[in-house]
């Protein structure tokens, strides 16, 4: 499903070139659940980004279902993106002009989906917010915010979820029933995901794990208990 | 679909409050736009209709014989008012006396515009009437009737005819049509000139022909007449028929504009701010949606079709609120306007949709086209700058904008370009200037106690946005006072155009044995007067030894034919005086010596002077009275031509001429109560002749009055619109400040502290763009003045002052108004943005 060869990206920084990633190979089967894991800085984000097509690299090449994300232009890669891909942030990235059910309507709409309405409403029952669909982000409460985001993320039946610490911003409670959400949606819906997280036990819950140290890729420690963990 | 999106996010857009700033300022600014426009083209129609009396027609054809019948077909055929009247010299006979007159034999549909003032009594104000005697009668101007001592009711023989007397004529529109009109006023019916028998042929006449109408049919007409006329006749309107109203009137005309232009200007402002403001909270949406799978075209399409919807409701709404305001200011101002106000046209309202639509999109589409370049990382990282790729396309479509807009609503190119180019080179100028201000600012912040160190940080920290703010409040504050600056020196140019006591009577022919007399009449009866000028007739023969006549062919071949100026060689009135006349200025070589003696010198017009390549040095041959004088050109002069004394283009070093037999004129000052001290003048004096150019100087101070109140009004219009850009300015960059200071006072700063800041903040952001305003508009002005209204550029040293202080008290003041709400409302609202 996702794919990456020798990927590496740097930056012009006022202190001279700045190397981010290095040398990255990975590849992430069809409806595994990968966690990509770190210090603070490593380039965990970094990483996401780039192999979610929001942004480009300076070296190397990313496959995205079976297409060359790299050899796209922006304008194809929005479509890609629009098409395959879901995201979950850390700061939850509503637009907060709209209420709750109008950010989750918004992918489907944007392809023009007739049925984003009803799509939406069912998503936002399903994460429990039926009685706040009209209210603006700016009313809900940071947990709240996050479960629209959910929600939003999977209305556009994407294949492939991407989440940048989702639970960042939130209390260890409240986190963990995002997650928990996460996972439960994921099961149901097949979709591949890739969580980034310096939480290890989150991580724990993933198929597997990705570590990065200062832009390479460490070890990748497979781990196959999965399943059984996550019911206990 | 696509439009239904947009619908949907426009809704949206607007529910939450986001719009709501952008549709303002674009309502305020069409408004603004459809209120000035429409005002002025009422204004403009009523100022026409108005100094359309002083012609008694909208236009007029002149000849001095009949016009062929067939045009005045043509023009009932158009559905053109018109009417006639007939001029000439005739002598009119009371029983005991006879008096020379200019008679005019009027049509009975004359006047077309203004009115006849009449009266039972000579002198003395009676009623207005809007047609000429009937048949049978005449009337008299009032002096005529004590110089034949007849009352009215009495009988007067005009040619082989008797007429009775019916009226005094105290007041006609079209008196001050010229200096053909020497002598008292006797007006008549058209349809008795035959029974007179004064018209023969050979005599000198003058028809002139009146039409009156809308201005489209009379321009219509005025094409298809012009070249079915004899060269030596032309058909013209009010502007051209009287030079003082035409200058006075093309100058209030280009004021307007220029006011209507800034408007324009200063609306585009307006919406680009907002627009900038709504883009730069829309960077982060974007990036959202892209991320969503929005792609950059698919963003274009969306926010092109928002803009454009958003930009129809609001012209098509800020016309209608322009129309209204616009009606309520004529209102509330129709006591203080001298003239009736003609309904409004359809082209303000089209320009204000226009300006409204074009304004939208040359400025928010440049910052809108930057949306599309947002990369959608920035959900990630905030700090990544949005792509600067279309920056160079928007901006060429924000200048195409403008221009295009600035020259479609002047219909002058150099005016547009002009204003337009030093706008430019001010707001580079001006961005730099506002820079280093704002880098010493941080220098002498550093040694300030803490409210204004926290206010001067705060400039620093949005250094950018606070150069781009001090650049607009600039801007506006530089359009006002270019406007203000503009205007004073034009109304005093006007004013000093005609003094209270300026000479409204030309006295001629005056015989040499009279110039002592008359001089000793003058001053006993305390009449101001101006020097009797010797005058006589010649021209020049020969330049430097060559024949005038063909080296004047040779030089008009080179020449330009566009330039057109006086003639060297025609036949001339030469004078000689010891003192050079009044607002005469010597542009090259030296006045003489008053008691200057020895051989002849000349100072020439400097027109005269270049339009035949003449100079200081130069070799001149004079046939005068069949005589040849030569005479050494020794200065060139400028000449203030409407300042209503008598003016020569040729004047000769005293004594030079004394040997030719001369005339002598003058002019002089009569009050309108002491007219009658002409038939003293004239009666003892009877070979010299008087033209009254009272009339005309009325008339040009009744035309100097309404101008000067036109653009009065308008500039107070503009100013209202100018404040209101500056609070829409303000209001765009509060966002930030609300943030920055609910921060602050989480942090423990008291109301004062913020206030205290926010206050500086402002008064300093004032100043600064005071000084730059004072610098632009300093140079705008000059070259306006110069280039446009053609007017002597002075220096402004009140505008140093003025500039920065109406800068930190306006902006202070619109800025501390519109930050009172930052300090009341509880730090946490702004903080989750609740507000
Ligand atoms: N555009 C950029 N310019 C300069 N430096 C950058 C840029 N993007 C990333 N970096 C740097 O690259 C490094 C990796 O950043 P990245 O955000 O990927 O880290 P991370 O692993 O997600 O860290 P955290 O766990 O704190 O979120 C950091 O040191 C960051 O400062
Ligand atoms: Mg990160």
């Amino acid at each position: 499903m996702i794919k990456t060869i020798d990927l590496g990206k740097t930056v012009q920084t006022s202190e001279g070139q700045l190397t981010i990633l290095k040398g990255i190979d990975i590849e992430i089967k069809k409806s595994e659940a990968v966690a990509i894991v770190g210090a603070s800085g490593s380039g965990k984000t970094t990483l996401l980004s780039l192999i979610a097509g929001l942004d480009t690299p300076s070296q190397g090449q990313i496959f995205l279902a079976d297409q060359e994300l790299t050899a796209m232009d922006e304008e194809q890669r929005a479509k890609a993106r629009g098409e395959f891909v879901g995201f979950v942030f850390q700061a939850f990235q509503l637009l907060d002009s709209l209420t709750a059910i109008e950010n989750v309507m918004l992918p489907a709409e944007l392809k023009g989906d007739p049925e984003a309405e009803s799509k939406a409403k069912e998503l936002l029952v399903r994460v429990g917010l039926d009685h706040r669909m009209h209210h603006y982000p700016r009313q809900l409460s940071g947990g709240e915010q996050q479960r629209v985001a959910l929600a939003r993320a999977f209305a556009s039946s994407a294949k492939i979820l991407f989440a940048d610490e989702p639970t960042g911003n939130l209390d260890t409670k409240t986190g963990a029933t995002i997650i928990d959400l996460l996972f439960e949606l994921n099961r149901e819906f097949g979709t591949t995901l890739v969580l980034v997280t310096h939480d290890l036990r989150l991580a724990e819950r993933c198929d597997r794990s990705i570590l990065i140290d200062s832009g390479v890729i460490t070890a990748e420690p497979i781990q196959a208990k999965a399943s059984a963990l996550i019911e206990s | 679909m696509r439009l239904g999106l947009a619908l949907k996010l426009l809704w949206r857009d607007w529910r939450s409050g986001e719009l709501t700033l952008l549709l303002v300022s674009l309502l305020i600014a069409v408004g603004t736009v459809t209120t000035i426009t429409l005002f002025v083209d009422r204004l403009q129609q009523a100022l026409l209709a108005e100094s359309a009396t002083f012609l008694a027609a909208d236009r007029v054809i002149s000849s001095n014989q009949p016009i062929d019948p067939q045009i005045l077909t043509e023009a009932r055929t158009r559905g053109l008012g018109q009417a006639e009247t007939l001029t000439f010299l005739s002598m009119v006979f009371s029983s005991e006396r006879a008096q020379f007159a200019a008679v005019k034999a009027v049509s009975d549909t004359y006047p077309l515009r203004g009115e006849l003032i009449t009266s039972d009594k000579p002198f003395e104000f009676g009623e207005i009437v809007t047609s000429g005697p009937p048949p049978g009668e005449i009337w008299l101007e009032s002096r005529l009737l004590p110089s034949l001592d007849v009352q009215p009711g009495d009988v007067l023989d005009l040619g082989v005819t008797s007429f009775v007397v019916s009226k005094a004529l105290i007041k006609e529109p079209d008196k001050g049509g010229g200096f053909s009109n020497t002598g008292p006023r006797v007006l008549m019916n058209l349809s008795d000139v035959p029974l007179t028998e004064v018209v023969q042929p050979g005599s000198r006449l003058t028809y002139r022909y009146l039409f009156s109408g809308e201005k489209q049919a009379l321009d219509d007409f005025q094409a298809w007449v012009e070249p079915r006329l004899d060269e030596n006749v032309r058909m013209f309107g009010v502007k051209e028929g009287t030079e003082g109203i035409g200058n006075a009137l093309d100058r209030a005309e280009r004021f307007l504009l220029l006011g209507g232009l800034l408007g324009v200007i200063l609306a585009g402002v307006a919406i680009a701010l907002s627009a900038q403001r709504y883009s730069l909270r829309h960077y982060d949406h974007v990036a959202i949606l892209k991320t969503l799978g929005a792609t950059p075209n698919g963003i274009d399409g969306l926010f092109i079709t928002i803009f454009v919807l958003l930009g129809l409701i609001g012209t098509l709404l800020g016309s209608g609120v322009g129309y209204m305001a616009q009606i309520g200011i004529s209102a509330a101002l129709q006591p203080f306007i001298p003239v009736e106000l003609p309904a409004p046209g359809m082209r303000p309202i089209w320009l204000g949709l226009t300006t409204g639509f074009v304004c939208l999109l040359s400025f928010a589409l440049p910052p809108l086209l930057k949306l599309r370049s947002t990369e959608p990382i920035r959900v990630i990282r905030r700090d990544i700058e949005v792509g600067t790729g279309s920056n160079r396309l928007a901006q060429l479509i924000g200048v195409v904008g403008t221009i295009g807009l600035m020259w479609w609503y002047s219909e002058d190119i150099e005016l547009t370009l002009m204003i337009f180019s030093g706008g430019l080179v001010a707001l580079l100028v001006l961005s730099g200037l506002a820079f280093i201000l704002l880098k010493s600012g941080r220098v002498l912040g550093m040694q300030a106690g803490s409210v204004w160190r926290l206010a001067l940080a705060g400039m620093q920290r949005r250094g950018q946005e606070n150069t781009m703010q001090i650049l607009v409040f600039g801007l506006a504050i530089m359009l006002l006072l270019i406007l203000f600056l503009v205007r004073t020196s034009l109304i005093e140019n006007w004013q000093a155009q005609i003094p209270v006591d300026a000479p409204n009577h030309f006295a001629m022919n005056i015989s040499p044995e009279d110039v002592e007399p008359i001089r000793n009449l003058l001053v006993e009866n305390d009449i101001r007067s101006q020097p009797l000028y010797p005058m006589i007739s010649g021209r020049i023969s020969k330049v430097n030894g060559e024949v005038a006549k063909e080296r004047e062919e040779r030089e008009t071949q080179t020449d330009d034919q566009e330039e057109r100026g006086p003639r060297a060689t025609s036949n001339r009135n030469l004078t000689y005086a010891g003192e050079i006349p009044d607002d005469n200025l010597i542009t090259s070589g030296e006045w003489w010596a008053a008691d200057y003696v020895g051989p002849a010198l000349v100072s020439l017009e400097k027109d005269l002077a270049a339009r035949n390549g003449l100079k200081v040095g130069d070799a001149l041959e004079f046939t005068i009275q069949g005589r040849q004088l030569d005479a050494k050109v020794s200065s060139i002069r400028s000449v203030a031509w409407d300042n209503m004394q008598p003016n020569f283009y040729i004047i000769f070093s005293p004594a030079a001429l004394e040997d030719y037999p001369s005339t002598f004129m003058t002019s002089f000052h009569l009050e309108r109560e002491n007219k009658i001290f002409l038939n003293g003048l004239l009666r003892e004096f009877p070979t010299m002749t008087v033209i009254e150019v009272d009339a005309i100087i009325e008339q040009i101070k009744t035309i100097i009055t309404q101008v000067t109140m036109a653009i009065e009004l308008v500039l107070g219009l503009i100013l209202i619109s100018g404040a209101l850009v500056l609070l829409a300015s303000i209001q765009a960059s509060m966002d930030e400040r609300f943030k920055q200071h609910a921060i602050l006072r989480t942090l423990g700063a008291g109301r004062r502290l913020v206030m205290g800041s926010l206050v500086i903040e402002f008064c300093v952001l004032g100043l600064f763009a005071g000084v730059l305003a004072a610098i632009g508009a300093e140079i705008t002005v000059y070259g306006l003045e110069e280039q446009i209204f053609e007017l002597d550029y002075e220096p402004n040293p009140m505008l140093w002052l003025l500039g920065p202080v109406i800068g930190a008290v306006l902006i202070g003041l619109i800025g501390t108004i519109a930050t009172l709400k930052v300090v009341r409302t509880p730090p946490t609202i702004v903080l989750r943005g609740l507000n």
